[in-house]
């Protein structure tokens, strides 16, 4: 192996990271079907001659040219575009872009963004393909940089660029889906820089009222079974949506607040931006309601929560700190429309069994909060008469209603021994998801597999 | 907080944000139909929210949503049945076109579900029957369960109300709508009796909507040449609406094209003669004409569907032909056809002999009455083709001027095919009695056109008799025809009888009653210039040539066509009595003298003839003759009887001339006088050759007529 290495020094930097990625291919494309890992030596290689971390300190090798940097992504494009086994694909992606806790992280990571980047401008979909993989499988600190790193390019950078960008909901939407989860975790208004660029609010909106469903594609086309490692995104972008709703009235008041020397320009923004955020916010509750339809058909309802109990808890924390930052006489009508949307989701994603929550556990929850009407009735749930609690059959009731003294309190659907996901491994036999088949998985969520059939609700 | 306090609650506030945000508005109801998922309010504003915006989709999603889990709404009815009424009627509207398209979104079994639930609601017959309508039309597999009984339902809502014409909203909603869906559908077995009554329906609608007059109510009186004869529907509306229905869907379009389909439908599934459902009228008699010569050999079941066969096709053959011929002749008849300078026509005898010798061709006499009588007699079986030898009904030739009638030739030939049926309908005692029946079911005995039609047609067959109390019956139905249309309408009319019936008394060789008919008419006739009537004339003449005596002719009904004929019939009529062997009758053949004028100088030939019998005579007297006779050529004749080369013949051409000679037979100065006098009329007249000959034989007409009638036996 250092017969290669040492052949490879002798190289330029661009033939040498060339060398590198045929060996890789080699390397990896017999051993696939064996299944062990990546040999110390490779991954040595890929490391000193790919994103030219100094193997040791005596020997500093130059480094490639800002146009050899260039032609070697160029290289990768072509050579996944041209790639034409996926296993092999993902294989050899995963293999330069994991994440491996050593100094050559930085590098990768910057590599990455570049190489994205370019295979969003130029188009190259098996690219995205294996960047929305690794936006599943990565730590969510590292996916929001590569996030970043899109945004800055296609948003911040250059203004006329952004339409771009947007073709991706088309090219690919399983990318889309992860770029949005990704975008909600960069931007969680905790401050006013990290409050989501126009542009961007302006394309996600967009992307998600064209088509709704696609906000639930990673979650229906992956295995319940696989495990994913800690700190991944989460399955869906909706608790990340849900926070921008919910905080957008309060942080724009905030941002009002200390830039209170009066920018007026920004007020017209703030309308569009104010419309979007509603818009937005509906298309959530709609996609809670497609989401019971898939539950319901996956024989899922109540035995997995889409929506964790636990970013609730975080929102609705993080809604309370926002108020009391906020002065409650000059920004109630804020607060109530931020009140409002927080309740209304929190009531559909429990109608439609995405939240796993009872009605007692949320007025714990939410017993900080101010006072809201609708939060109120969220709370306290639907007035049930006695004896004539009517359940039209063909809806499925699964939120526990307002107990009554006749009736013995509802088992808590949290409390119960199904886990939820993605912590869902014991029960996997249970669920009818298809574990890695080499076929096309039967429910793949495809925009055009779906056809929107007649439910009591949808 | 009550359940309903809830639900107000969150609706009110749904409704209040719409006009700023209405997605919030959305937000709002799906946050609380979740949390009420049994209330109406909340769906249906739901729903509204969606129809006021006109989204279509996710309105018929939400429609769908609310018919289903709340069909007992009042709301929802009414809902459903704008949108149904919507459905109807085809109106562009943009509201209404997004209903439509609400409903098209939802699957089929709800939209079957929602028609019929709609239709229950309809309380009126008409309404109701459009929504089952509806109903057929989109689901073609509820033919066989519904269709049937909602025809019978209109037929008998059309019964019901005891309606005056076939040409209503129900007959018409049965004919054109229902009955296709019924007879096209293979699935559905009915009896035979069964199809035929409605075959029979359908074709007394569409025979009722194309004979239908115009209608009273949007007729302008037009600009009238004063007192002529002319049409009487000028500026006639084109409209007709039927009762009950839109002026779009009053419309049927090529009623005899329609009516075809149907019979060919339902020749199909009663098992016809070589019925292939696609073939035109003509074929349709063709077939039943080979059809009828089998007749004699079949019995039982064979026998009465090949009757129904034959009476059915030849019955709509003869109407429909029955109608092109008389929308020809008498367009005005008709609405539709746009009566301005559309003059009507009269069928009668065709006189363009009249100018002939007498001997060979005309009418003659007793003999000829007799023979007619012999026909007549013998009409019923006078059908078959070896009958066309007796040359009454068949041979004959109807003379008409082309450049004025363009369509002749179809005219004709129409004429021949309605004859054509009639004679097959007549040519069986089970044919007539069912095709009787018919028409006493249709009560054809008060359609006008069709009493015009068999008028002419007795008399083309020679029948002048049985044409005469045709042309009664005619009469009896002209006022309650015609009462409200423009009063020349009905003289127009009346003329036409009048002109026919004196024909008729002319053929039977009864010419007083022809003359008193004749006479009748020219009263109320206007002469005119006398120069337009020479072309059409010539014009005839290239085709008469050759023929024999026993034609017809069609002629437009206008004074400047009429008063030459009533001239030349009354030539006729007094013909033969002036110039009988052995028979002196000086008035007579003054009369004929005085109307040999008129188309100078075609009745040469027979002046001459009159000129030579005055000389045999050696006599003759007529007092009338200056005041009538303008003839140059006439009065030079006239005038050289009296000389010695003429042959000194005695004539008495002045008024009271005669009892001068004789109480001054024995002075001779006052023959002298006479002479004198005679002299001085002769200047006279000549003087007056210039005066307008139709107005002077209209004044002779007029004033002389009761000395022309009685001088007719």
């Amino acid at each position: 192996m250092s017969d290669i290495r040492h052949a490879l020094l002798r190289r330029d930097p661009l033939s040498a990271a060339k060398e590198v990625l045929y060996h890789l291919d080699i390397a990896l494309g017999s051993t696939l079907q064996t299944g062990p890992g990546l040999d110390k030596n490779t991954v040595d290689l890929v490391e000193e001659f790919i994103f030219h971390v100094p193997k040791d300190r005596n020997t500093q090798r130059k480094r490639m040219s800002c146009v050899q940097e260039l032609q070697l992504l160029e290289i990768m494009c072509s050579y996944f575009q041209e790639q034409s086994k996926d296993a092999v694909r993902q294989v050899i992606f995963s293999a330069l872009f994991s994440l491996q806790g050593n100094k050559a992280d930085e590098n990768r990571m910057a590599t990455l963004g570049k190489l994205v980047s370019m295979a969003v401008a130029v188009c190259r979909v098996p690219i995205l393909e294996c960047a929305a993989t690794w936006l599943q499988r990565t730590h969510s600190a590292w996916c929001v940089r590569l996030a970043l790193v899109l945004v800055d390019d296609y948003c911040t950078l250059v203004p006329g660029s952004i339409a771009t960008l947007q073709n991706v909901s088309s090219a690919s939407p399983r990318f889309c889906c992860q770029l949005i989860t990704a975008v909600t975790a960069l931007y969680d208004f905790s401050s006013d820089e990290l409050t989501p660029p126009p542009s961007l609010l302006d394309m996600v909106v967009g992307w998600i009222t064209e088509d709704p469903r696609l906000l639930l594609l990673t979650f229906i086309n992956t295995p319940l079974s696989s495990s994913l490692p800690l700190g991944c995104l989460e399955a869906t972008p909706l608790a990340g949506l849900l926070r921008w709703c919910v905080k957008a009235p309060l942080a724009s008041q905030r941002a009002r607040k200390s830039a209170v020397t009066g920018v007026q320009p920004e007020q017209e923004n703030g309308a569009v931006c104010e419309e979007l955020y509603s818009k937005l916010h509906l298309s959530v509750l709609q996609v809670f309601l497609m989401l019971q339809v898939h539950l319901t058909e996956q024989n899922l309802l109540g035995r997995l929560a889409v929506l964790q109990v636990e970013s609730v808890a975080a929102l609705v924390e993080e809604v309370s700190a926002l108020v009391e930052e906020l002065n409650p006489l000059h920004a109630a009508n804020q607060i109530q429309l931020a009140l409002d949307r927080l309740a209304q989701a929190l009531q559909v994603a429990m109608a439609t069994g995405a939240l796993l929550c009872s009605r007692e556990d949320l007025r714990t929850l939410c017993s900080r909060l101010p006072h809201n009407n609708m939060l109120q009735l969220v709370m306290s749930g639907p007035v049930v008469p006695h004896g004539a609690a009517f359940q039209p059959s063909v809806y499925p009731y699964i939120h526990p209603a307002r107990p009554s003294p006749l009736s013995p309190h509802p088992s808590h659907p949290a409390l119960s021994p199904l886990p939820a996901h993605p912590a869902l491994t014991t029960h996997h036999q249970l669920t009818p998801h298809p574990a890695h088949s080499p076929l096309p998985p039967p429910h793949a969520f495809h925009p055009a597999s779906m056809a929107f059939q007649y439910r009591p609700i949808r | 907080m009550s359940a309903q306090g809830d639900c107000d609650f969150l609706v009110k506030r749904a409704r209040e944000l719409v006009p700023e945000d209405p997605w919030a508005a959305k937000a709002w109801l799906i946050t609380a139909r979740t949390l009420y998922p049994a209330d109406f309010n909340i769906q249906y504003e739901m729903y509204m929210i969606e129809r006021n915006a006109e989204r279509t989709s996710s309105a018929g999603r939400l429609l769908y949503d609310i018919f289903i889990n709340f069909p007992e709404q009042p709301v929802v009815w009414r809902e459903i049945s704008v949108i149904t009424a919507a459905l109807r009627n085809d109106s562009q509207d943009k509201h209404a076109q997004f209903l439509k398209g609400v409903f098209e979104t939802l699957p089929g079994p709800v939209q079957c579900q929602m028609l019929l639930k709609a239709t229950e609601q309809c309380f009126n017959t008409l309404e109701k029957a459009e929504m089952h309508l509806l109903l057929l039309k989109r689901f073609p597999e509820s033919v066989v369960q519904h269709g049937v009984s909602l025809g019978e339902s209109l037929l008998e809502a059309e019964n019901m109300q005891d309606l005056d014409t076939p040409v209503n909203c129900y007959r018409k909603l049965f004919v054109c709508d229902v009955l296709p869906l019924i007879i096209n559908n293979m699935e559905m077995r009915l009896p035979a009796s069964l199809l035929h009554k409605y075959m029979h329906k359908a074709a007394e609608f569409y025979i009722g909507y194309v004979t239908r007059g115009p209608c009273a109510d949007a007729q302008l009186p037009g600009p009238q040449e004063g007192g002529g004869l002319k049409s009487p529907g000028k500026g006639r509306g084109q409209r007709g609406v039927i009762d009950g229905l839109s002026e779009k869907s009053s419309l049927v379009a090529e009623p005899w094209v329609r009516l075809l389909e149907i019979v060919g439908s339902m020749g199909l599934r009663c098992e016809w003669q070589g019925e292939k459902g696609t073939r035109t009228y003509s074929e349709l008699l063709q077939r039943v004409k080979e059809l009828c010569r089998y007749l004699p050999g079949l019995e039982g079941e064979t026998f009465s569907r090949c009757c129904a066969q034959i009476v059915t096709c030849s019955t709509l053959v003869l109407f429909r032909s029955a109608h092109f011929y008389i929308s020809t002749v008498q367009p005005s008849l008709f609405q539709g056809h746009n009566s301005l300078g559309s003059t009507p026509w009269v069928l009668v005898e065709d006189l363009s002999s009249v100018f002939n010798d007498i001997e060979p061709e005309r009418p003659s006499g007793k003999h000829a009455h007799k023979k007619r009588k012999l026909a007549d007699g013998r009409e019923k079986t006078m059908s078959s083709d070896d009958e066309d030898a007796l040359g009454k009904g068949r041979g004959r030739h109807i003379l008409v001027n082309m450049t004025e009638m363009p369509a002749w030739a179809e005219m004709l030939e129409h004429f021949r095919t309605a004859r054509e049926s009639w004679d097959l309908l007549h040519s069986h005692e089970t044919l007539e009695s069912e095709y009787n029946k018919i028409c006493a079911a249709w009560k054809t005995e008060s359609w006008l056109w069709f009493r015009i039609f068999l008028t002419d047609m007795i008399m083309y067959q020679g029948h002048y008799r049985k044409a005469l109390s045709s042309l009664m019956q005619l009469t009896s139905l002209q006022p309650q025809q015609n009462q409200n249309t423009h009063p020349s309408a009905s003289s127009l009319e009346t003329h036409r009888a009048l002109i026919q019936q004196a024909s008729c008394h002319y053929a039977l060789g009864e010419y007083r009653l022809a003359c008193e008919k004749l006479l009748e008419v020219v009263s109320g006739l206007v002469p005119q210039n006398q120069e337009a009537t020479k072309s059409s004339e010539e014009q005839n003449r290239g085709r008469n040539k050759g023929k024999k005596g026993n034609d017809l002719r069609l002629i437009p009904c206008t004074s400047k066509d009429i008063l030459p004929f009533c001239l030349q019939l009354m030539l006729a009529c007094f013909k033969l009595r002036a110039f009988t062997e052995g028979n002196r009758d000086d008035l007579s053949l003054g009369h004929v003298i005085v109307l040999l004028q008129h188309d100078w100088p075609q009745g040469e030939t027979l002046f001459l003839k009159a000129v030579d019998k005055i000389c045999d005579q050696g006599s003759f007297q007529y007092e009338n003759f200056f005041n009538y006779v303008t003839n140059i050529d006439m009065l030079e004749e006239f005038a050289y009887l009296r000389t010695t080369e003429g042959g000194r013949v005695q004539l008495e051409l002045l008024p009271n001339q005669g009892m001068l000679i004789k109480h001054h037979t024995v002075t001779r100065g006052i023959t002298k006088g006479v002479k004198e006098d005679f002299r001085l009329a002769m200047e006279r007249q000549v003087s007056r050759c210039g005066e307008n000959l139709l107005s002077v034989l209209h004044r002779f007409c007029i004033n002389e007529k009761i000395i022309l009638i009685q001088s007719l036996p």
